[in-house]
């Protein structure tokens, strides 16, 4: 029994990171702690690099991952915007970085409650985007996140996402993988292209003048291929554990028949998951979409298993004001048609089973829904 | 000694911060990993092409300090045994890039940073930074900056890291000699150095070298070390140039009468009537 952070910190003592910068913020905290005293107790062999900021976090991360090295961090939140700069940076130089958030709303006003802002500010930076519903996904996402984002026809750094304190804090049974497991599904990193090595000097981040686009249409053919590094990976870490976590980029659930459908992502889908089984014993033909991968966006993935149904909902933990429920914004652009958008659990306000029935009794509108 | 910066890049004619890495470069030699801070020196690769034969990362303009820290661990991980150099100017040293230099101090790691410093916001075009002297026209203080710079080797030397100095390429065996020790001593060293900039500054290309060696023989930059927090001064003009001739050889200063330039005049002479009493080598007591 762990919780989501500690699965967090087991991926990355398991994927053997080696450089490990830090800034505490809550609800991640825990996760920095767990990994300094494993290195303090010796069962970790990594550095520990606690920095003055996360602006300073990620730029060890870029740092030491163009060295060569395996690195890993997590942070949250405001610490996530303040790294934003370095983002872009980072997946420029397509360095394999390898970076847990947990997710919290985003001041003003304060609140240490999970909504996904925070991640989807991020959106752009060309960083690949995974949301975990539950701590096993969380330690699965992490090993599995080296081995597609180190893969030489990917090499994007990769954000992780677990909610804060409904799974950062929260115990759940979690199965942890021996170290011969895993050295032998993710062999150590060996960069092909970039290093900063004296025997083979090279000179990295540096200016382009009209080749810029070329390098910004690469990270884009970059993040096309992953989508099939994703599905091929998980695949493989299916045949080893038994879990492959849907198709890699989305999970269906009770959609072969169904007549209605929310899409979601995150840890809220568990209950949504057990509201589907609540409505289905009634026999109502409900289903559900759970959205892996926010980064690359499943398109194809989306129309082949909503093609079929009616009337479809998005849940949105975040709001791009002016404009509306970013997940919901995307689906629709990628459906080609009109869907339901909720906007619920902002700054982690409780949604729970009565009020995700209540949002499948009003689908089929094209509104926008907020759910208090 | 081998060049490790060679020529053909697109720095200014007249440029001493190009110069400063090149005769870095040659004390510190092949092995070693540049961290660069944006700023002028950035454009010297422009891709497909870099004038450098030493591994050369820049990432942005503020974390220089940071990006050290993790790549002196990443090397050790590696075990490539490498001498780390930053090299980044004044505005993202003493402004923007303090926060990540001060961690990386603090730390104490084994690093050389050299902070070239033509006394403002030089790639941008010259505007001011905490850097810049009193009184210096630049394209954000119209009327000449208010303020005194900042004390850097001061602030640096107050995080207890091993060496501390100032120099200016100018003055080439003085800065030699400086890089060398700050290449030996275990630990972080930090070199403040002044290069002046014949684009913000305003005298001709042809003209820095001298310009460098006016603003130290007027004592108006003073070349000195801080090892474990004593002071050494590794230069005493026998006999002070007047600060007028460095300041009217620059358009940055043209603005000033002569009464300006006397008290200019007044305070440098009452700073080094001081060093003079105090002997020119002393605790800085920190």
């Amino acid at each position: 029994m762990i919780t989501g952070n500690g699965a967090a910190a087991w991926g990355a003592r398991l994927a053997r990171a080696e450089i490990i910068p830090n800034f505490p913020i809550t609800p991640q905290t825990a996760i920095i702690e767990e990994i300094a005293s494993w290195i303090a107790s010796g069962e970790m062999d990594a550095d520990f690099l606690p920095m003055e900021s996360e602006h300073s976090v990620i730029s060890a991360l870029a740092a030491a991952s163009s060295a060569g090295t395996r690195v890993f961090s997590a942070t949250s939140s405001q610490g996530l915007l303040l790294m934003t700069e370095m983002m872009f940076v980072t997946s420029g130089l397509r360095l394999p970085v390898i970076l847990v958030n947990v997710s919290r709303g985003l001041s003003a006003p304060i609140t240490l409650w999970s909504d996904h802002n925070d991640v989807l500010v991020q959106r752009d930076s060309g960083w690949l985007q995974m949301f975990c519903s539950n701590n096993q996904e969380v330690l699965d996402s992490v090993v599995m996140g080296y081995k597609i984002a180190e893969n030489s026809g990917v090499l994007l750094p990769m954000m992780i996402n677990l909610d804060g304190f409904v799974l950062s804090a929260t115990r759940e049974p979690v199965e942890i993988p021996s170290h011969d497991e895993i050295d032998d599904f993710l062999p150590a990193y060996n960069p092909k292209h970039t290093i900063l090595d004296p025997k083979e000097p090279m000179s990295m981040g540096g200016a382009v003048f009209g080749e810029y686009m070329y390098f910004r249409s690469q990270q884009r053919m970059a993040m096309q291929n992953s989508k099939s590094v994703i599905t091929d990976v998980c695949a493989e870490w299916e045949k080893m554990t038994g879990r492959g976590w849907g198709r890699g980029l989305v999970e269906p659930y009770c959609l072969d028949d169904a007549d209605r459908a929310l899409l979601i992502c995150g840890s809220e889908s568990a209950t949504l998951k057990y509201t589907v089984d609540k409505l289905r014993k009634d026999g109502e033909k409900v289903g559900m979409l759970r959205l892996r991968t926010m980064r690359p966006f499943p398109c194809e993935e989306i129309v082949d298993a909503l093609s079929d149904v009616e009337e479809i909902g998005v849940i949105d933990q975040d709001i791009s004001p002016g404009s509306g429920g970013i997940i919901a914004t995307e689906v629709k652009a990628c459906l080609g048609r009109n869907v339901t958008s909720f906007i619920a659990g902002l700054g982690g306000r409780r949604i729970g089973v009565e009020k995700y029935e209540k949002i499948f009794g009003r689908l089929g509108r094209d509104v926008e829904e907020w759910i208090f | 000694m081998e060049d490790y910066l060679v020529g053909g890049h697109v720095a200014c004619q007249g440029c001493s911060a190009s110069l400063g890495l090149r005769l870095a470069l040659k004390v510190l030699g092949k092995d070693t990993v540049v961290i660069n801070g944006s700023g002028c020196m950035t454009l010297l690769p422009v891709y497909p092409t870099t004038p450098l034969r030493v591994p050369w990362l820049h990432l942005a303009i503020e974390n220089s300090g940071a990006a050290g820290t993790a790549l002196y661990y990443a090397l050790r991980r590696k075990n490539i045994k490498a001498n780390i150099l930053c090299y980044a100017g004044d505005g993202a040293t003493y402004d923007i890039g303090l926060q990540s230099l001060s961690g990386a101090a603090e730390k104490n790691i084994d690093m050389i940073y050299i902070c070239y410093n033509n006394q403002s916001f030089g790639n941008t075009g010259h505007q001011r930074a905490s850097s810049t002297p009193r009184a210096s026209y630049t394209s954000t203080t119209p009327v000449g900056k208010v303020e005194m710079a900042k004390d850097m080797p001061a602030i640096m030397a107050a995080h207890r890291i091993p060496y501390v100095a100032t120099a200016c390429p100018a003055f080439p065996v003085d800065f030699l000699n400086k890089v060398t020790r700050a290449a030996e001593v275990k630990g972080m060293a930090f070199i403040d150095l002044l290069v002046p900039c014949p684009v913000g500054w305003g005298f001709d290309p042809s003209e820095g070298i001298d310009i460098g060696r006016l603003a130290v023989r007027t004592g108006m930059w003073k070349l000195y070390e801080i090892t474990d927090g004593r002071v050494n001064l590794t230069y005493i003009p026998k006999k002070r140039r007047r600060v007028s001739e460095y300041l009217r050889a620059q358009a940055r200063f043209s603005h000033l009468s002569d009464d300006d330039i006397g008290a200019i005049q007044a305070e440098v002479d009452r700073e080094w009537d001081e060093l003079e009493a105090r002997g020119y080598e002393y605790e800085l007591g920190i």
